[in-house]
């Protein structure tokens, strides 16, 4: 017992004399906290990240990451813990409309400014939003299918998600709903869970199944948008036999815009959204008033996919 | 000198000596970690996993585990919650309901168990996908608002007060009142007795007059219950009632009573323990986000130091057993 006592002491000991060392480092730098909702197996959110970090790099500050997989209450900590090491700005996704606006106000009280990325949520008291509307992305993928004469009265939509309940796919249904419901067009939201390999065998499944009554699918996430050709082509379906909308943020995608199988993918710049949001928490923190939100969002076909198959191959292959 | 001996050769002073460690290091590298902020923080979501642990703890040494308490603790708020948005009740009566329907829960558990001989793991991993599910199907996978209502019994449940600088919740004082009780229970009590011989050797219980399998369903009641009962604290608290809280929680939960030195196996445990557990893990979670780990690396600690406790377990045993 003695010598288990030893060692745990000397490796305490250790530690106490190293660390100071590591968190002189960072001495006289600002620090920043970056807070994401998403999980660190999704890779969009490493696009995410890759901006926060290259922010950090440029800029010389220090950014504090974390992934927080949609639990709110490991969220809220992740954020009263930015605000008890003072960090000089806070930016961040929103897990769940209306459960940030209390730590919101707390991060204010302490001076904090937070900017809001990714997930929007105007009622929170935020200083400033970088993303996408997802309200209206939805309902550009919605109007994208009419407009195009891809669906009409009667027609079935599937739309595939990773995460039912996650703030996305709340918002983005409720901007198709928005076109959809006046015209009379049915949809689903199905579960594809976040694993690839999952995804691929319950879009297959569920493919099988409805193949006859799907008229077009919205990809409700970048997983599920990104496996579209894995799936076609497990289940033989051709591409272009269905047209096929929805989130464009991975090369999968693009690459499946190239190929034929995905019509239009929506860009939502995840790097330059972390980038930009960090920005603003710095202009903040200087005391320069942020008036504005900054919308990001570009929905790409066939002709310009391969501008943003390059960028993301850059950022995958960094 | 005995004092001391007896210290160092109780199960519970590993767990305490690393968390003594952890909380050294952060200190060390973050000023802020003892900061009245930051332990205000810590002890807020503390009580809501620790809440589930005590449960958890009397069914591991009763043998048994549940892998469903972070599902009951998604659903029960947002059952209690949609009766109440929707108007169908008061937010006390969809607070009984919701009580209500975990105890079914906990009784479907530990009946299919007992009575069907399914081992635990198949049980609550089925019932775990059939709660998840209903949540989603009952909402369409919309949280609860939750914000609008503040009440006696929302107060009760997790309201905030200042003690000097800072900010505790009443769900810190159940929670250590729910650990006191269950200490109590576990060791002073017939019922403790009946636990931990339900766990350690069922057949010898039973020849010696324990009703095991009452006591086993007793426990799935209860840890369905307060698993419910910390989601609906957490929902109040953080202002949301979201189907998908609570994924992933009982994994966590799990080793947090595991790192407090409760056996897999079942017949060993201690509240003391699992306390220190749940601080062991949450100090690394909150310490981690602190000083500023890679959000990527995160799971490494986290991975990391349930091996080591499981490394530190394993050879206190063998030298337990070795004397």
């Amino acid at each position: 017992m003695t010598k288990l006592v030893r060692l745990l002491v000397s490796c305490t000991v250790a530690a106490a004399l190293f660390l100071p060392i590591s968190g002189s480092a960072e001495e006289g730098k600002q620090v920043y906290y970056w807070v994401s909702h998403g999980s660190p197996s999704d890779p969009v959110w490493t696009y995410f990240l890759q901006g926060a970090e290259q922010w950090a790099k440029d800029t010389g500050n220090t950014v504090h990451t974390s992934f927080h997989s949609g639990d709110v209450p490991s969220h809220q900590e992740a954020i009263r813990a930015a605000i008890s090491a003072h960090a000089r700005g806070i930016v961040t996704s929103t897990p769940d409309p209306g459960s940030l606006t209390k730590v919101i106000s707390e991060a204010h009280a302490a001076g904090i400014p937070v900017i809001i990325m990714n997930t929007e949520d105007k009622t929170s008291g935020r200083d400033a939003y970088v993303g996408g509307d997802n309200i209206a992305i939805g309902h550009r993928w919605a109007q994208y299918l009419v407009d195009h004469d891809f669906v009409k009265k009667g027609d079935f939509v599937w739309m595939p998600v990773e995460v039912p309940g996650a703030t996305y796919q709340k918002l983005e249904t409720e901007g198709i709903d928005s076109v959809f419901k006046p015209l009379g067009i049915t949809y689903e939201v199905t579960e594809a869970k976040l694993d690839q390999a999952e995804i691929i065998t319950r879009m297959s499944d569920y493919l099988t199944a409805n193949r006859s009554k799907i008229k077009a699918i919205i990809g409700l996430g970048d997983l599920v948008t990104g496996s579209i050709k894995r799936v076609f082509d497990q289940v033989r379906v051709k591409a272009g036999d269905i047209p096929v909308v929805g989130w464009g943020n991975s090369p999968d995608t693009a690459q499946e815009v190239i190929d034929g199988y995905v019509n239009a993918a929506m860009w939502q710049d995840p790097q330059a959204t972390s980038y930009m949001a960090l920005s603003m928490a710095s202009m903040a923190a200087s005391n320069i008033p942020i008036g504005f939100d900054i919308s990001v969002g570009t929905l790409y076909e066939k002709a310009k996919a391969p501008t943003y198959l390059k960028v993301l191959q850059g950022a995958s292959h960094k | 000198m005995r004092l001391l001996q007896k210290i160092f050769s109780s199960a519970e002073f590993g767990p305490l000596i690393l968390l003594i460690g952890e909380i050294v290091v952060f200190t060390t590298l973050s000023p802020a970690f003892l900061s009245a902020g930051n332990i205000s923080n810590l002890l807020a979501f503390t009580p809501e996993l620790g809440m589930i642990t005590l449960g958890m703890t009397l069914l591991m040494i009763a043998g048994e585990f549940d892998l469903s308490v972070g599902s009951v603790f998604g659903f029960a708020p947002v059952l209690m919650w949609t009766c109440y948005n929707t108007h169908f009740t008061s937010l006390f009566v969809g607070f009984l309901i919701a009580m209500g329907v975990a105890a079914l829960i906990g009784f479907a558990n530990g009946w299919l168990v007992t009575r069907l001989k399914i081992p635990s793991f198949l049980v609550t991993l089925g019932m775990l996908l059939v709660v998840r599910g209903t949540a989603l199907y009952l909402t369409s996978g919309f949280p609860q608002r939750t914000w609008s209502a503040t009440s006696f019994l929302t107060n009760a449940i997790a309201g905030e007060f200042p003690v000097g600088e800072l900010r505790i919740y009443t769900s810190l004082l159940w929670f250590v009142g729910l650990a006191i009780l269950s200490g109590y229970v576990l060791t002073e009590t017939k019922t403790g007795n009946w636990i931990q011989a339900s766990g350690g050797n069922p057949e010898a219980a039973r020849a010696r007059g324990v009703r095991v399998n009452r006591t086993k369903i007793m426990l799935f009641v209860l840890t369905a219950i307060i698993s419910a009962y910390a989601g609906i604290t957490s929902s109040i608290r953080v202002f949301a009632a979201n189907p998908n809280s609570g994924t992933s929680y009982e994994l966590e939960v799990i080793a947090m009573v595991v790192i407090g030195g409760t056996a897999l196996s079942g017949g060993r445990g201690s509240i003391i323990g699992t306390v220190i557990g749940v601080l062991i893990l949450r100090v690394m979670r909150n310490g981690i986000v602190l000083i500023g780990v890679p959000g990527l690396a995160y799971n490494i600690f986290i991975g990391a130091i349930i091996l080591g406790m499981m490394a530190l377990h394993s050879w206190l045993e063998r030298r337990h057993y070795a004397r």
